[in-house]
């Protein structure tokens, strides 16, 4: 066990039911203190990556490592309890017959319940003087963060936080969203998100690693993985996603929005990747290629545009789209460079 | 879900438990005697008969016998059952049951030790069991219980055969799972022979005789106005007559002289095989043949006495014993009680 | 999610350890399942007392076979009347504008308390024409519909109402929704109540007799009281352990798989379902259903009270009686429960074979009568437990194998609706499983694992050829001073101890009530607070 040690390594892990694989050999490396977020589809097996590391479900094959020590794999398999992993389910999930300094002090030994760790911990997640309510006095995000001191007080190797603001409002998802992070940071934990939200993955963590069909398709910081997507389905995943087939030819790809820049690409046929953002439009330019306006989809601060490129319906997203009408002509450029995938 | 639900319910719970453990400390609970004398010279009776009837007898059978006295009460035939399962390391001393057939199966187990002659002499030679194992303390004989309302004096049965008439047809009632019933039925084997008794028994079946749980819904059923007549043990009569105004309840005892319908069998008394103290046991049993308890056991239970010599004190509408003539009938034999059972069920009325 | 212990794990030996069964519950649960088989092992040893010729002699007779017919048709009868009134009932107190629901959830549960002889006694005397298969239908229904009322009264409260406002926003009627989606919801707590009163009804013989219908159990009684003879009673015996095993097994079948709790934990109640003009018609029929099974019997025993000449009440032992019940039934209800824990939890988490062969060997002993589980435990008693025979320790084993089954279902419903994410939480910090049952589950199931405790606490109460065999000497509960009393006739000296005994059974009643009203009350609290 060294410091430099990742807090948490899977190598190759496969797992499933009998009958049924659902971890095909994954991979995942988290840095000490980071805030990795693993994201993935309904079915895509993050629940079990995430019971697995915890300890309620069994390894078929492959490790896992937590802060250099060997818990799942080789044999080896310590239950739940000794693997010093703190879990933020979804929806809090407090015990409901305890109060909240009892909830934060559930994983506490007599004497670190006494020792001020408690309210130390209610003080990390914005909850001080907390501790005397019972849960069902506490509003969702509340439960939340107070779930969250629960995970945190024993200062655990790593969190787990499944789904955690998936059943909170939309206004206040963000908001407990940026005090998780916060208490996380302060407690210097290292934290494994999973999630199926682009953004809650993209906005809180430090690493992103997308799972697709039991495996890690790719791993890396959010804004990386959002430029620069391994294939067209992480592509489409991560973000909204403008997919034209293209064909390359030294360095530049053809496509119905004219020829756009690949740098380091080898020639061949397939698709490139936009993001809607990096479309322009110019309702009286001549500097791009015509399109139709088909629809148009106010958000407050930008606007969704729906055009029509000869038959091809291409989405993008622009900060100033004040004058554009349905049925209008306009001009569409394309800033910076599109991500090329040969077929 | 609050604390406050939780609370609620555990602290029901632990005043359970603390209820339980205090019971668990005292042993037993109420009214059971602490401490039994070092010696251990209690005398466990086992009882089959109502603690209603016979309680204030065996307060006095402990005055008298000198020892402290035990009683537990039961059914008779789940008493004899318990007994059996017990055999050799049964707790009871003497067994005081309702009817001859549980003695005789107890006897025929060998669960019952011989009595002294002495202790047996005040009764009767046919109350007593041929081995001496046991021995009858009351007598009750068998009847027809009838309401006056739907059954003319001139109509009522002379003989086991009358009740085979269509007349009867439906009217008359019986306590297949009885004791008492079993009794009879042993008694018409014995009287009639094997042929005889299936004889009659298919027949009377033929009669579509109404079942009841025991004597008492008969007896019921028959003042209610719902049942004609019951074959019943005379006595239910003064037991039900006690508590509620005779004159409402209209039930009558009809005896049947010289015929199985008017059988007599008895309750009796023997002592435990397995028990350590049987010289206080014999102590109990003869006093149950004393004079104070036989005059206990006429007054209180309108039963006849085996003893010679005691009358009732209280006015019970009681035919004399010996106006009975009931037919001659060795009361050990009443426990063959297989071969009856196996009879009624082939007749069905089991 | 959990797999089975039975499941091809053989190729991955690590997976044992994380689904399996951990071994303190395995150890706990075999505890209970030694205790349920106790009956079994004494009726085993008497059947082939007289050697296999006789075990297939008494099997052979027509009368054992129509007997069969005749308790499987009262059985069966009753079972379904029950499951009606019970899931109506339930429905009506928890989910409808009933008039009077509050006092109607509390009086439609005290007809537990009535044994079943006092009111066969009360119909009996009566209306003595009711007697018959119809007689005895009735008063058995009239005394043990509640065993499906109030899980199904519990499972209604823990269920989210979303469902069915759903459907009823599709366009289904109330009726089709009641039936389509209501009962479906409850229907594993529904079966479990059903599956009680099933077995109850094969070992019950008081009313029966009482009504005058013969059924299995005469067979059993006669055996014993008629001719002292325990070898057929024993080959009856044997045949209602099979009985009961196949019924267990079918309510298992149809139960299906009791849905694990999902979403968000508490549950939400809507506005009461309005009656409308069917609103009478229900208060009617919930109003006869109390008069038949309450009011019955206690019209009966206040006439007898009035009329009888022996009115005389003796307090002191009215009061030693009283107690004597309450220290039986109280340390009977506890044992009975802690037995019972283990084979709960391990059939609401781990099922499997091994545990479902257990939680039936349970419920086997509920359904022979308390003459038979009386005697195996004299059996017991005198050959290995000498020291314990007819003391209250002895006594209390003899009502935990009566009555395991009442408390096994209550707390495999509770435990299934307490989250197993919770019990994931307190793992991960650090706790084995053993503390998590202690500090989590059961914490979470109490209320259920309570009312599992009540319901045994008031059948320990009115149980009586048990207690009569095992009771220590002259430890007299109220069913025993009542048998006393009206084994004679003397109706209204019983009376008093019939009543206390109602009274008794009512307190455990109104505590869960109440401690459900709270955690309503809190529920709803909670709910504001989300909004």
């Amino acid at each position: 066990m060294t410091g430099t040690e990742a807090a948490l390594r899977i190598t190759g892990l496969t797992a499933g039911y009998p009958g049924t694989q659902v971890l095909h050999g994954v991979d995942l490396e988290v840095p000490t203190g980071a805030l990795a977020a693993v994201l993935g589809g309904s079915g895509c097996g993050k629940t079990t990556l995430l019971r697995a590391i915890a300890g309620f479900h069994p390894v078929d094959g492959g490790s896992v490592h937590l802060a250099g020590r060997l818990v799942a794999g080789d044999g080896v398999d310590l239950p739940p309890e000794r693997r010093r992993v703190g879990l933020v389910p979804q929806e809090g999930a407090l015990f409901g017959h305890l109060n909240v300094a009892r909830n934060v002090g559930f994983g506490l030994d007599r004497a670190g319940r006494r020792s001020g760790r408690v309210e130390e911990m209610l003080e990390l997640v914005g909850l001080a003087g907390y501790g005397k309510r019972m849960p069902s006095e506490l509003s969702g995000g509340q439960q939340q963060r107070v779930a969250l001191a629960r995970a945190l007080a024993p200062a655990p190797a790593l969190v787990l936080l499944d789904e955690p603001f998936t059943a909170l409002d939309a206004g206040l998802r963000a908001e407990v969203r940026e005090q998780v992070r916060a208490a996380l940071r302060a407690a210097g934990a290292t934290a494994v998100l999973v999630t199926h939200d682009q953004q809650e993955a993209l906005g809180a963590a430090d690493v992103v690693a997308v799972l697709r069909d039991g495996r890690v398709v790719q791993a890396g910081p959010p804004r990386e993985v959002y430029s620069t997507p391994a294939d067209v389905g992480v592509g489409e995943f991560v973000g909204e996603a403008v997919v034209l087939p293209a064909t390359v030819s030294r360095g530049r790809a053809t496509t119905v929005l004219g020829t756009l820049p690949v740098p380091g690409v080898a020639d061949g046929v397939g698709q490139v990747l936009l993001r809607p953002e990096q479309l322009r439009l110019d309702g009286a330019g001549t500097s791009g290629v015509g399109a139709t306006v088909v629809e148009v989809v106010f958000h407050g601060h930008d606007t969704t545009v729906l055009l029509d490129l000869d038959g091809r319906t291409v989405r993008c997203r622009t900060m100033d789209a004040g004058g554009l009408r349905v049925g209008q002509r306009t001009e569409v450029r394309v800033d910076g460079s599109a991500r090329f995938f040969a077929s | 879900m609050s604390l406050r639900t939780h609370s609620a319910v555990l602290r029901w719970i632990g005043a359970a438990a603390v209820t339980a453990s205090l019971a668990a400390v005292a042993g037993c609970g109420g009214g059971t005697p602490a401490a039994a004398p070092a010696d251990g010279a209690a005398l466990t009776i086992y009882s089959g008969r109502s603690e209603n009837l016979v309680g204030p007898l065996l307060d006095r059978l402990e005055k008298a016998v000198g020892v402290d006295v035990e009683v537990r009460y039961g059914s008779t035939g789940e008493m004899a059952a318990q007994l059996l399962e017990e055999g050799a390391d049964s707790p009871a001393d003497v067994f005081f049951g309702q009817d001859a057939g549980a003695l005789g199966a107890l006897s025929g187990a060998g669960l019952l030790a011989p009595l002294p002659a002495d202790v047996i002499a005040p009764a009767a030679a046919k109350y007593r069991a041929t081995d001496s194992t046991w021995v009858a303390t009351s007598a009750r004989a068998r009847v027809v219980t009838y309401n006056p309302d739907l059954v003319p004096a001139a109509d009522l049965p002379r003989s086991l055969d009358d009740l085979l008439d269509p007349k009867w047809k439906g009217r008359i009632g019986y306590a297949p799972s009885n004791a008492s019933w079993l009794s009879f039925v042993t008694g018409l084997r014995l009287i009639r022979g094997e042929d005889g008794a299936r004889q009659w028994l298919t027949a009377f079946a033929a009669q579509n005789p109404q079942r009841f749980d025991g004597n008492g819904a008969i007896l019921d059923a028959v003042a209610a106005g719902t049942l004609p007549a019951g074959l019943v043990n005379h006595y239910y009569l003064y037991e039900k007559t006690s508590e509620v105004d005779p004159a409402g309840y209209k039930a009558r005892n009809h005896y049947v002289p010289n015929d199985p319908l008017g059988l007599v069998n008895v309750a009796g008394a023997g002592v435990v095989e397995a028990s350590d103290n049987k010289e206080a046991a014999q102590r109990a049993v003869a006093f149950l043949l004393s004079e104070e308890a036989q005059q206990y056991l006429v007054d209180e239970t309108g039963e006849y006495p085996v003893v010679e010599g005691v009358t009732p004190t209280r006015d019970y509408d009681l035919a004399p014993l010996a106006s009975l003539s009931p037919p001659d009938v060795n009361l050990a034999d009443l426990s063959s009680l297989e071969q009856t059972e196996a009879m009624l069920q082939q007749v069905g009325l089991l | 999610m959990p797999t089975t212990t039975t499941s091809p794990a053989r190729t991955h030996p690590r997976r044992r350890r994380a689904t399996g069964a951990p071994p303190f519950l395995v150890g706990w649960g075999a505890i209970a399942g030694l205790v349920a088989l106790v009956p079994l092992v004494y009726l085993v040893v008497r059947s082939l007392d007289a050697g296999p010729g006789a075990f297939l002699e008494v099997l052979g007779r027509p009368r054992t076979g129509e007997l069969i017919l005749r308790s499987l048709a009262l059985a069966g009868a009753v079972t379904a009347a029950c499951m009606v009134i019970g899931f109506l009932g339930a429905w009506l107190v928890v989910r409808t504008d009933l008039p009077g629901r509050r006092a109607a959830g509390v009086l439609l549960a005290l007809p537990l308390a009535v044994p079943s002889y006092v009111a066969g006694f009360t119909w009996i005397s009566e209306a003595p024409g009711l007697a018959g298969f119809w007689g005895a239908f009735g008063v058995l229904v009239s005394v043990s519909f509640p065993y499906v009322f109030l899980p199904v009264v519990g499972a209604l409260r823990a269920t989210d109402t979303g469902l069915e406002e759903v459907a009823r926003s599709l366009g289904h009627g109330p009726a089709r929704v009641l039936l389509g989606v209501t009962l479906r919801q409850v229907w594993p707590a529904a079966t479990a109540g059903g599956l009680l009163v099933a077995l109850y009804i094969l070992s019950d013989f008081g009313a029966v007799s009482l009504m005058r219908y013969d059924t299995f159990t005469l067979g059993i009684y006669t055996s014993y009281r008629g001719t002292f003879n325990r070898t057929p009673a024993a080959v009856l015996g044997c045949v209602l352990v099979v009985l009961a095993a196949l019924i267990t097994w079918g309510e298992a079948r149809a139960r299906g798989r009791a849905a694990q709790l999902v979403g968000r934990g508490v549950p939400r109640q809507a506005a009461a379902t309005r009656l409308g003009r069917w609103r009478p018609a229900w208060a009617g029929f919930v109003g006869l259903v109390i008069a038949v099974s309450l009011g019955v019997p206690a019209y009966s025993l206040t006439h007898w009270m009035v009329v009888g000449s022996s009115l005389g009440v003796d307090l002191p032992d009215l009061g030693d009686a009283g107690l004597v019940t309450l220290q039986a039934a109280a340390a009977g209800a506890i044992v009975t429960t802690v037995l019972a824990i283990p084979v709960g939890v391990l059939a609401a988490r781990y099922r499997g074979r091994a545990t479902a062969t257990l939680e039936t060997a349970t419920y086997v002993g509920h359904a022979l009568p308390g003459i038979t589980v009386g005697l195996a435990l004299v059996f017991l008693g005198v050959r290995v437990l000498p020291g314990i025979y007819q003391e209250l320790p002895l006594l209390v084993f003899g009502y935990a194998v009566l009555f395991l089954p009442l408390a096994v279902g209550a707390v495999r419903t509770a435990v299934v609706a307490a989250p197993p994410r919770l019990e994931e939480v307190s793992r991960s910090l650090g706790h084995s499983r053993f503390v998590t049952l202690a500090r989590v589950t059961l914490p979470l199931a109490a209320p259920g694992v309570g009312a599992g405790a009540a319901l045994v606490f008031l059948t320990i109460a009115k149980e009586l050829p048990a207690t009569l065999m095992l009771r220590p000497t002259g430890a007299d509960t109220l069913a025993v001073r009542l048998w006393s009393y009206t084994g004679v006739g003397q109706y209204a000296a019983a009376a008093p101890y019939a009543v206390l005994l109602v009274l008794l059974a009512a307190i455990p009643t109104l505590v869960l009530n109440r401690a459900f009203r709270e955690h309503d009350r809190a529920l709803r609290a909670q709910e504001k607070e989300d909004r």
